[in-house]
This record gives C-alpha cells, sequence and structure tokens, in this order.
C-alpha cells in the first residue's frame, strides 16, 4: 500500500531550507561583488583556494541524485549500480590530469572555449550547442526533483514551487556568478556532508548496527542478515561487458562536462589544482561510500525489518528512512541537505549554460562586443538558461527527462574526443571535430531508446537508457572519426588554406608549457594509430550481441 | 625531450591506474572471488575501497610527479633561453 511521505510539519523544513537560501543569497552577493569582467564571472578570477575548490568540486558533482535518485537505483539494481557508481569519483582527477591543467594554463573559460581556439568556429559552435543540450537536461533534472521535493515532501504545488524557489535559486545564482557559486559550492558540500553521513548514522544505530559512529564502511554486521534475506544483493548480475561499457559511457563521459571541468580552470594555480583533486578524491570517497551504505541500509531495512517502500517511492528512500527511524527536525534538515545537493550541481550547469552562450556563442560570432557589454550578456544567458529551465520543467519534453547519465554519454561522444586529442595530437584539425560531434553525435541519439525505441543495441531497458550500449558504440567511433578524417584530410593540398596548422602547433605547445615548438611533440602517429585500433575493436564488440 | 617523455608516459600510466583502481568491478566481473573481507564479501568491498582510497592515493601521487614535470618543462625552458641569449652574444 502507498503511503504519503511528507512531513506532519511542513513549515519546520521551509523554515530550515528558507535559511539555507538567506545564507546561500549573502555569501553570492558577498563573493561576487567585484565581478568587473567575464574572467571574474566565469572562472572566479581563477584564484580559487584548493580546499574550497576541491569541496566546491565534489559538491557540483554530487547532484539532487545523491539524495534521491541512486539510493533507487541501488533499491533496483542493488550491487551492478554500486560498481557502476564508484568510477564517477575518477572524473575530476582524469580532467586535470588529462586536459585540466592545461586549459586552466591556457586561461578556458569552458571547455568549448578550448575547441574555438583550437578547431575553429564552426566546430566549437556545434560543440557549444551539444554542451548547452546536456547542460539543459542536467539543470532540468535538478529544477524538476527540487520542485517535487516541494511538492511531495513539504506539500507546495509542484508548480508553485517550481516558480518561486526556481527564481529563487536562479536569482542568486545570477547574483554570486563563479566566485559566489564556488564559495556555496563549499558550503553545500559540508551541509550535503553532514546532512547526509549523521542523520544515517542514527538510522543505522535505530536499526541495531554496531558500526553506526562510520556509516560509510561500518555496517558489515547487517551483512548474514541481509544474504538471508536478499541472497542476490551482491550478485554481479550482468557480463564484463556491461562492466566495461561504463568506461566509455561514464569515465569519459564525465571527461567532457562542462561544469566539472570549469572548476580546475577556477584554480589560483596548476599546483592548486591538482591540490583540489585530492581534497576532491578524499570528500567524494567518503559521500558516495555513505551512499552506498545507504543504499544498504534502504534495502536491508525493506528485506528484514518490515519497512515498506512502494516503486513509486522508490527515489524517496533516503527520505523515508529518516521519517521512519528519526525526528521530524531531522529529516528537515536532511531535506536541506538534498536540496543543497540540487543547487550545486544546478549553479554548475548555469554558469556552463552562460559561458558557453555568452563566450562560445555569441563573443564567437561577434568577437569585436565591449568588455562590458560580454558581462552583461554572461549575468543574462546565465538567467535566461534558468528560466528555460524553469519553464521546461512546467510540463517537460519526454526527450530532456532522461537519466543524467545518459547526458554524460553525450558529452562524451561530442566533447571529450575533442578535447583530449586536441590537447595531445597536433594533427587533429577542424574536419575531423566537426565529423567526430555531429556523426558521433548523431549515432549515439538514435541508437538512444528516445528516438527510434526499436533500435537499440541490448533491449535492456536501463543499459540502452542510461547510454551505457550506445556510448560504447560512440564514443570509439567519434575517437576513429576524428583520428583519420584529420589525418586524411591534412594530405589534402586543396584543404590546407582552409587550416590553421601553425597556429594549432603553438597552441598545444604553449598550453602543456613550453616555449619553443618542437615537431617531435604530441605528433605520434602510432599513438593514434593505436586508438584507431582499440576504438576499432571496441565498436565492433558494442554492435555483438549483448545477451541481455 | 626527457621532460615530453615523462608528461607523455605519467600521462598515459596515470590514466590507465585511475581507470583500473575506479573500475575493479570488471575485474571482478571477469575473475570473481568467493571470499570475505571485514565482513563484506570480497567482490563488494573491495572496489568501494579502492574507489575510495586507492583513487585517494593515486591523486596524491599524480599531484606530486605532476607537479614535479611542470618544474622540469621550466627547466628545459630555461636552459633553451638560456641557449638562445648565448646565440644572441
Amino acid at each position: 500500500m502507498e503511503q504519503n511521505w511528507q512531513l506532519d510539519n511542513p513549515i519546520l523544513g521551509l523554515v530550515v531550507v528558507g535559511a539555507t537560501f538567506v545564507l546561500f543569497y549573502i555569501v553570492g552577493f558577498v563573493s561576487n561583488r567585484q565581478s568587473k569582467s567575464a574572467k571574474e564571472l566565469y572562472v572566479g578570477g581563477s584564484n580559487v583556494g584548493a580546499i574550497t575548490n576541491g569541496l566546491a568540486m565534489a559538491a557540483t558533482y554530487m547532484s539532487l541524485a545523491t539524495f534521491l535518485g541512486i539510493t533507487a537505483l541501488i533499491l533496483q539494481l542493488q550491487v551492478p549500480f554500486i560498481m557502476l557508481w564508484i568510477q564517477l569519483i575518477l572524473a575530476i582527477p582524469l580532467i586535470t590530469i588529462i586536459y585540466g591543467t592545461s586549459l586552466r594554463r591556457m586561461g578556458a573559460f569552458s571547455p568549448t572555449h578550448f575547441i574555438r581556439d583550437r578547431y575553429g568556429t564552426t566546430a566549437s559552435i556545434i560543440a557549444a550547442l551539444f554542451m548547452i543540450l546536456v547542460s539543459i537536461m542536467y539543470a532540468l533534472g535538478q529544477m524538476i526533483g527540487i520542485a517535487i521535493t516541494f511538492e511531495t515532501l513539504l506539500g507546495i504545488p509542484y508548480i508553485t514551487g517550481l516558480f518561486i524557489f526556481g527564481i529563487l535559486i536562479v536569482g542568486y545564482i545570477t547574483i554570486g556568478g563563479m566566485a559566489g557559486a564556488t564559495n556555496n559550492a563549499a558550503i553545500q558540500m559540508v551541509i550535503i556532508a553532514l546532512m547526509f553521513i549523521v542523520p544515517l548514522a542514527a538510522i543505522m544505530k535505530a536499526i541495531g548496527a554496531s558500526g553506526w559512529y562510520f556509516p560509510p564502511l561500518l555496517y558489515s554486521d547487517m551483512v548474514p542478515a541481509m544474504m538471508d534475506a536478499l541472497p542476490t544483493f551482491f550478485d554481479y548480475q550482468f557480463s564484463p561487458k556491461w562492466y566495461f561499457s561504463i568506461i566509455p559511457a561514464l569515465t569519459i563521459g564525465a571527461l567532457g562536462l562542462p561544469h566539472l571541468a570549469m572548476r580546475v580552470y577556477t584554480a589560483s594555480s596548476l599546483k592548486s589544482a591538482r591540490s583540489a583533486m585530492v581534497w576532491f578524491a578524499f570528500i567524494l570517497g567518503l559521500v558516495f561510500s555513505a551512499t552506498y551504505a545507504m543504499g544498504f541500509v534502504g534495502v536491508f531495512a525493506t528485506t528484514t525489518q518490515g519497512v515498506t517502500i512502494s516503486d513509486a517511492d522508490a527515489d524517496k528512500l533516503t527520505i523515508i528512512l529518516n521519517m521512519v527511524y528519526n525526528p521530524e527536525w531531522v529529516t528537515a534538515l536532511v531535506i536541506a541537505g538534498a536540496i543543497s545537493a540540487g543547487l550545486s550541481t544546478l549553479s554548475g550547469n548555469l554558469l556552463a549554460i552562460g559561458a558557453l552562450i555568452s563566450q562560445d556563442i555569441i563573443s564567437t560570432l561577434k568577437p569585436n562586443i565591449s568588455q562590458r557589454l560580454n558581462l552583461r550578456i554572461g549575468f543574462i544567458a546565465i538567467f535566461a538558461g534558468g528560466i528555460a529551465s524553469i519553464l521546461l520543467a512546467i510540463n517537460p519534453p519526454a526527450f530532456l527527462v532522461v537519466s543524467i547519465l545518459w547526458a554524460f554519454g553525450l558529452a562524451g561522444v561530442t566533447n571529450a574526443p575533442l578535447i583530449i586529442v586536441g590537447v595531445w595530437w597536433k594533427e587533429a584539425n577542424k574536419f575531423g571535430a566537426i565529423a567526430a560531434s555531429v556523426v558521433g553525435g548523431a549515432i549515439y541519439i538514435i541508437v538512444s531508446p528516445f528516438v527510434f525505441p526499436s533500435i537499440v543495441l541490448t533491449g535492456h531497458g536501463v543499459t540502452d537508457g542510461m547510454g551505457l550500449s550506445g556510448a560504447m558504440l560512440a564514443v570509439p567511433i567519434s575517437f576513429i572519426l576524428l583520428i583519420v578524417v584529420s589525418y586524411i584530410t591534412n594530405r589534402i593540398p586543396s584543404l590546407s588554406g582552409k587550416l590553421t596548422k601553425q597556429a594549432d602547433i603553438e597552441l598545444i605547445e604553449r598550453i602543456h608549457g613550453w616555449k619553443d615548438i618542437k615537431a617531435y611533440r604530441y605528433n605520434s602517429t602510432i599513438g593514434a594509430g593505436i586508438t584507431v585500433v582499440v576504438s576499432a575493436a571496441v565498436a565492433i564488440w558494442a554492435l555483438m550481441p549483448w545477451g541481455m | 625531450m626527457k621532460a615530453y617523455k615523462k608528461e607523455v608516459q605519467f600521462t598515459i600510466w596515470m590514466t590507465a591506474a585511475f581507470i583500473l583502481v575506479g573500475n575493479v568491478g570488471l575485474i571482478f566481473s571477469i575473475f570473481p572471488v568467493d571470499a570475505m573481507l571485514f565482513g563484506f564479501p570480497v567482490m563488494y568491498i573491495v572496489p568501494i575501497l579502492m574507489g575510495w582510497f586507492g583513487v585517494f592515493l593515486l591523486t596524491l601521487v599524480a599531484g606530486k610527479i605532476g607537479n614535479r614535470i611542470d618544474d622540469e618543462i621550466e627547466r628545459e625552458n630555461d636552459t633553451l633561453g638560456n641557449a638562445d641569449e648565448a646565440k644572441e652574444v
């Protein structure tokens, strides 16, 4: 039987959430009152310290899904979903070592800023349009999630919550810019960690777990009861191919997400960016492990403790466990934590949309506008992106409301190969980049279950829906097209006038820190060849039967 | 040449190490293990521990080596600058 999971005293929840909003507004206003240029608006003047940045990176990454979506999927998919989620921690470390420090050295605002300088206007506008789609899908997910949280837990009608809180959120992000978003995200990370882990400790104590004082790892005394009640919980269920597909879809996918990469550019120095990745790994590992524990406790509570959660309520698992085992004021704090998680991600998305529209599209098409006008367009773009996501959330188009994880794959297909190969191989050119982004992106969209439901690779709903199968085919194709098309077009004399080879070479040497140019650097045909062969093998494997 | 080689090798090996440590589940899906560790099935807790502490340790190593390679590139740039100055004289 379905239960109505709502706070008995919604005023309590509203007061706590309202207090956090006041805090975020003050921090945003104070942090950003001196934003005088686009550089300050989008990368916080590139002077953010390592700890603040590491916390902000983690908060930007941890969306509302940490509180709402993941635990539901653990409830459904059990251990395979935990295995899938674990590698998401690689995002910032891999961005930092593969291209983040190079783009920070270049002074990029967004990943597409690099694509513009490296491959020219057309390729950068195509990449920017894909990135805006990814960012809007992401932002829309958060906006809908926040409105649903207000509706189901605090009893505020969906549309009312969407407009009131949506506008409040967009307002604070626009006022705060990147400096405000960074400081707020660091605060939000502390709120998320505390509001997730401390209540979890109380839940574990109530259930009788002896390791309640460190919830992320100390719940093994519940394992025997779990194995008795649900012996399949720890089963891997899927083949190695499924686990392998996580790498192109999510590990490489995360490398193309603009709002994550932008965090690296805010660092005060390259050393600081590298220290930030250490803080990121530590804090994200802590909260991720607590998330798995929450999922485990949820499954444990439903299978052994008589707690009933209907399928429709599965995504509210974290909140429901708090309602069952903790006092109401604790649940109010958890709701504030969930909203904070949504806000930090949303602010990253909206800043990315702002940078993409104003820097990567408008400034590319009209390079001579004044700094003042550029900054004003930036604020308008952030605000317009927010309003667009509110309006889309009223009656969201089905294709936009897909799993956020599917958006990872789209970023991995259309953006990541262009940046990775562009940073490490001088031969990559605009023809290759355009072919990779357009054809790779089209293949990924075609084999997704959202456009042509009959053209899918596995027929297993969650695998196709999360983009695992599609990305395993489209990401390698994108790498192959970029390398092969570039290699061939570089050798067609009639096209050489349309390429900027010397400028590309100088850019690559400079962003790696070199003051001179050497022909042997970043020019390996063997490396490119190996990438093509490995990519071809992966793409062929993706086309073979999945057996699901 | 030396710093360039180090930079490329560091990026390739470090990327491989990160992907491996973050995807221990893939390894266990190929080579299943039926044992317990700290009260959990090995195939459950090892990927979680590696996905936290393994990645954390690698970020420490990657940060240190990355900084050192930056310094080496800087030193090679300086040598280059000195050679140019010598040529001008």
